[in-house]
């Protein structure tokens, strides 16, 4: 078998089951790698060929000539905070199979959803509001700090609270996650911020959430509605069951602003979080690879999207 | 030094290592999807697609 889509994921990212049902009715020939099982598979990888070779329980597989395109939905080795103590066999895993997955990037000639340096700056809070706002969106004053008196001379009265990168911890048998938070600037005090930076942002008032899915050039647009209004808030703390996602058609500008700030920041997909409000649209954050299976549907397709792309990139040569 | 406030805003759950698959169900390595009766497990009656509200790890993939 020589696949001509190669799939990096995770064994519960049912998003991609959702892709790999599309391929696989297509009758598309494509292989799903996931994080969890790459120990079960004997993995050969010729960086010079180049060429992957998959040894494994349906057979071989060789990836390299045909291969057209690479679904990359791999970006958790760059976080450093393992929920448990890891033995060393599995601090060696971590680090070696993380260190071989990068090594992928040989495959220069296949297009990529998203190519992993890409998706590593396009992580960055800082970088991706740094460039939303040279492409020409609205972007909220922000500042990233662990400077409670920065924040409360900037932020007088409230302000938003989020963080840099995802909070997701460990603690006994409990997790733990920040969600971004609205906050009283006078209330901050420098023991409680001085650990860590964070971001803190001017609020946005009457805002509606809108999230902006991009898949190469196609944009699935919906607003986040509960009881037919905005959000106030972190719309992810409202019980599902109280969520509306309503298609909504961006003007053309603001669809052109998230073309090109995809595009600026060298993705292929992107999922961005815009706000409106009283004031117009502003950006408020870029995913790279973002969740959308919460979305998908007949009337939505991105899956369908996906796999489309991954089967005919744009500018494929093969 | 008090906690930060990023701990301080902190929601808290129960650690899973794993989701709940539901019963019958397994990974078949050559479609490289979930099936449960021989049907796409995605597929099914209230099926395991990602969720944000029924399980938020953050973007991108990054919860573990």
């Amino acid at each position: 078998m020589k696949p001509h889509v190669l799939i990096l994921s995770g064994l519960y990212d049912f998003s991609t089951d959702l892709v790999a049902l599309q391929l696989d009715r297509a009758g598309v020939s494509y292989v799903r790698l996931n994080r969890e099982q790459l120990s079960d598979y004997r993995l050969t990888l010729d960086p010079l060929a180049p060429r992957l070779t998959i040894d494994g329980p349906n057979g071989t597989c060789v990836v390299g000539a045909g291969l057209r395109a690479v679904w990359f939905r791999q970006p958790v080795f760059l976080r450093n905070t393992p929920p448990v103590s890891l033995s060393p066999n599995e601090q060696l895993e971590r680090s070696q199979w993380t260190a071989f997955l990068r090594g992928l990037c040989v495959f220069r000639d296949a297009a990529w959803m998203n190519y992993p340096p890409a998706t590593y700056l396009a992580e960055s809070k800082p970088y991706q509001l740094s460039i939303a706002a040279s492409c020409g969106f609205r972007v909220p004053e922000t500042l990233a700090t662990n400077s409670a008196s920065r924040i409360r001379d900037s932020f007088p009265e409230t302000l938003v609270i989020k963080s840099l990168d995802t909070v997701l911890l460990r603690e006994g048998d409990d997790c733990l996650f920040t969600y971004t938070t609205v906050n009283p600037g006078t209330t901050l005090r420098d023991d409680s911020v001085a650990a860590a930076p964070l971001l803190a942002q001017r609020v946005l008032n009457q805002k509606t959430d809108v999230r902006v899915t991009v898949v190469g050039n196609r944009l699935f647009a919906v607003r986040i509605l509960s009881a037919g209004v905005g959000i106030a808030g972190d719309w992810r703390v409202i019980p599902k069951s109280d969520l509306e996602y309503q298609d909504t058609e961006l003007d053309s500008d603001t669809a052109d602003l998230c073309v090109r700030l995809t595009r600026q920041l060298g993705l292929t997909f992107a999922a961005i979080d815009l706000l409106e409000t009283p004031e117009g649209i502003f950006f408020i954050e870029v995913n790279p690879t973002g969740e959308w299976g919460w979305l998908s549907g007949t009337d939505r397709p991105i899956d369908e999207a996906i796999a489309t792309w991954l089967v005919n990139p744009p500018n494929h040569m093969s | 030094m008090s906690q930060h406030i990023l701990i301080t805003y902190a929601t808290r759950r129960p650690y899973r290592q794993v989701p709940i698959i539901p019963n019958g169900a397994y990974y078949d390595h050559a479609k490289g999807y979930w099936l449960k009766d021989n049907e796409p497990l995605v597929l099914s009656t209230g099926g395991p697609v990602t969720k944000k509200c029924d399980h938020e790890t953050g973007e991108d993939q990054k919860g573990e």
